[in-house]
């Protein structure tokens, strides 16, 4: 069992908690992620490492209600436990040697571009973010990426917070106003992913994004996680969770990313009081 | 005692195939007190024993068959479990036709023994009392970590608890069991088995870890450090491998092994799983071994319509346990022999539709000896399904690999270990099973276990 010491709500569906994980928060880096379970009848779902604390023993996750088993994790509170906490896996972000970077979040992948970009910054890197929400209410981490950040640009679809448009458009412009990026790290929706490295490509710089697809296990042993990346088949969990996103089959991961759509979408409205109060 | 002469096992009883086809419960129902008695008649009690030499474990065949006959059920628990840890296990998925069983004298002229059914019996019946009290070995003061909770590293943990030893076992998933909990189907292996089976390796002293991630929660020379005076790295088979053909990451191709994780860890059989599976019509399971044959007949019990298994070889050359081939054609799958799929067809958004297969022949034999399969030019097909199941087998995972200096592998991942003692290139490491010889059974899991923890015991004593 593992303790929640505190929880936060970021915005009407994200929810910060920090995990006692002592043996996890020694060990962790940025770009690693950790497996949970929120009860004995719960499924595994894999999640960023959003922070850690190695002198306090604590793993922070940083969520979105989706579905069932975030619906359920949100409706815990300080003080109560959850079944399983496994971890870190995957392999950690290489940071190493960069001396100017976009990094680009969207939505809650913020949460993952966040610890990043902090990191980036602490290492002397100049860190140009850019983070993009659909609207005013789900702004997640302003303070903390501006704190963090050279430049920092907050991007809305309806314009309701920071700058009117897509990530897209803000990364575009940088560009254009003669800023030399030694790699744009983007993480958020697939979409998002997506357009960023093929806005990269058309410029030629080097573009990290971060996987986040169905898993069960963690270590390698289902394959459930597997995607296509320059031609050769990878596992998310061993191989990644960060890859080169000009490789990636974004296509296909948004396919295998939706083959659970319809019980996912059932099991929230059956679990989520939040979203029940919403509709 | 007259010994039963008769050239035909004991028929083992079963749910009728189109009952347990639709269930979840276990196939074979076992024997009762009468039948097994009849049975172990029919041993002869050879004096020279061939059948334990087929034994990976040595039990000591004649003499637990001969308490059977003369009705002493404990007292042939008792001479069971002084070489087995995992008697109700092994009794149910061990290949007995290719073990002990095929070394006995009766299977000359007629049908071997019943070995593996008997041995079953007598575990089930100890298992069914609720007042079995197990004697916790007296502390010798030495520590022993295991890494992986599958077959072998149960029965290494079990074989040095019995030694006096403080074992801790430290299980990657939520759950111990490893392979016997996430591979093998409910109904062929009940998950309460081995549960009972751990809860008794607990009561001895062995501690559980779950959660723990050997490689990434701690490494190896962080638990040497720690006061581990030996490691025993039993972590299983590793990545699921595919075929490389087109189509094989389209919504419904799943590994055998996330298929089989997700109905039997985590019960996504059940309605009320917060794990969801496809249910699919038509099911393609390419392979033809036990892990094949699981799927194939999990596939039917979530309500398939159809449930093919293609096979690139021929009926003869299936690697999987008899006794599952012959449950799951009585269950209606069908076995499309000589078979190879090349594609998987792509429906709407990217399910699957379909799979292109081609016909084979066999040709000469090949490196394993086993004749090679040869495409039959022109024969191309499609066979229409929703979901394949890739079954083909896997290689080593690299997390411990990866993080422990100075531990050697094959040229293919395995873990370089000694066949007899399974010590590594590492001092005061040791491994066993299918993370040393690739996939291969539960009971060879356990025989290198059991060799393990007597190298272990060996060398920390000899320190």
């Amino acid at each position: 069992m593992y303790k929640i010491l505190r929880k936060k709500v970021l915005n009407p569906t994200v929810v910060l908690m920090d995990i006692e994980a002592p043996l996890i928060a020694k060990k962790a880096e940025p770009g690693q992620f950790i497996i949970l379970r929120v009860d004995g009848e719960g499924e595994r779902i894999p999640l960023t490492i959003a922070d850690f604390d190695r002198e306090g023993g604590t793993v922070t996750i940083i969520f979105q209600i989706v579905g069932g088993t975030t619906g359920k994790l949100s409706e815990k509170n300080e003080g109560d436990f959850i079944e399983d906490f496994a971890g870190p896996l995957g392999t950690p972000s290489k940071l190493d040697g960069l001396g100017k970077v976009a990094v680009v979040g969207g939505g809650v992948g913020c949460a993952i571009a966040y610890p990043i970009a902090k990191k980036l910054h602490s290492m002397g890197c100049e860190v140009h973010s850019i983070a993009g929400f659909r609207c005013r209410d789900l702004v997640i981490l302003a303070d903390e990426f501006a704190a963090v950040s050279d430049t920092l640009k907050i991007m809305t679809d309806d314009g309701s917070y920071g700058e009117c448009g897509l990530v897209t458009t803000a990364l575009e412009s940088l560009i254009n106003e003669g800023n030399k990026y030694d790699e744009v790290i983007a993480i958020g929706p697939l979409v998002m992913m997506k357009f960023v490295c093929q806005l990269t490509k058309k410029y030629g710089i080097k573009t990290t994004v971060s996987m986040n697809p169905i898993m069960i296990d963690g270590t390698g042993m289902c394959g459930g996680c597997r995607l296509t990346v320059g031609g050769e088949t990878k596992f998310a969990c061993v191989d990644g969770p960060d890859f080169d996103g000009h490789l990636v089959d974004f296509d296909e991961a948004m396919k295998r990313g939706s083959m659970y759509k319809e019980f996912e979408a059932h099991a929230r409205e059956d679990s989520c009081n939040l979203f029940r109060k919403e509709k | 005692m007259a010994a039963n002469m008769s050239p035909k096992k004991n028929e083992m009883p079963t749910q009728a195939p189109e009952v347990r086809a639709r269930n979840f419960d276990e196939v074979a129902l076992g024997y009762d007190e009468a039948t097994a008695i009849d049975e172990a008649k029919r041993c002869l009690n050879c004096k020279n024993m061939p059948c334990v030499s087929g034994c990976p474990v040595k039990i000591h065949i004649p003499a637990f068959i001969a308490k059977v006959a003369e009705g002493d059920f404990d007292g042939a628990y008792e001479i069971i479990t002084r070489t087995s840890s995992l008697p109700a296990v092994c009794g149910r998925v061990c290949p007995q036709e290719l073990q002990c069983e095929s070394k006995c004298v009766r299977g000359i002229k007629g049908e071997p023994v019943g070995i593996g059914r008997l041995e079953r019996f007598v575990a089930d019946r100890h298992n069914a009392k609720a007042d079995v009290v197990v004697d916790k070995p007296e502390s010798n003061g030495h520590r022993v970590a295991v890494i992986g909770s599958g077959p072998s590293g149960l029965t290494c943990a079990g074989d040095l608890a019995k030694r006096g030893y403080s074992v801790t076992v430290f299980e990657a998933l939520h759950v111990a069991g490893g392979v016997l909990v996430y591979g093998i189907p409910e109904f062929r292996l009940p998950k309460s088995i081995v549960a009972r089976e751990i809860e008794g390796l607990k009561a001895m002293g062995v501690t559980i870890s779950t959660n723990m991630i050997i490689g990434k929660t701690l490494s190896i020379d962080e638990l040497l450090e720690d006061g581990f005076e030996a490691v025993f790295i039993g972590s299983g088979a590793g990545l699921p491998r595919f075929m490389g053909i087109p189509g094989e990451n389209l919504r419904g191709v799943y590994s055998a092994n996330e298929f089989l994780t997700r109905v039997n860890l985590m019960k996504a059989y059940r309605e009320d799983s917060a794990t969801p599976i496809m249910r699919a019509k038509k099911v393609a399971v390419v392979g033809g071994g036990n892990v094949a044959m699981d799927a194939a007949r999990s596939a039917l019990r979530l309500g398939a319509e159809k449930v093919y298994i293609v096979y690139r070889r021929s009926e003869s050359e299936l690697p999987a346990r008899r006794e599952e081939v012959e449950h799951a054609m009585e269950e209606g799958i069908e076995f499309l022999f000589l078979t190879n799929p090349i594609e998987i067809l792509e429906g709407e958004d990217g399910s699957v539709c379909g799979m292109r297969c081609e016909e084979m022949e066999l040709g000469e034999p090949d490196a394993s000896g086993r004749r090679r399969a040869v495409a039959i030019e022109g024969s191309e097909f499609v066979l229409e399904v929703d979901c394949a199941v890739m079954s083909i087998g896997t290689s080593p995972n690299p997390l411990i690999k990866s993080t422990t200096d100075g531990l050697e592998t094959q040229k293919w991942g395995g873990i370089i270990a000694d066949e007899e003692t399974g010590l590594t290139s590492r001092t005061a490491v040791y491994a066993g099973g299918d993370a040393v010889t690739g996939a291969a059974t539960v009971i060879l899991a356990m025989g290198a276990g059991k060799n393990a923890a007597e190298a272990i015991d060996k060398y920390i004593m000899s320190k």
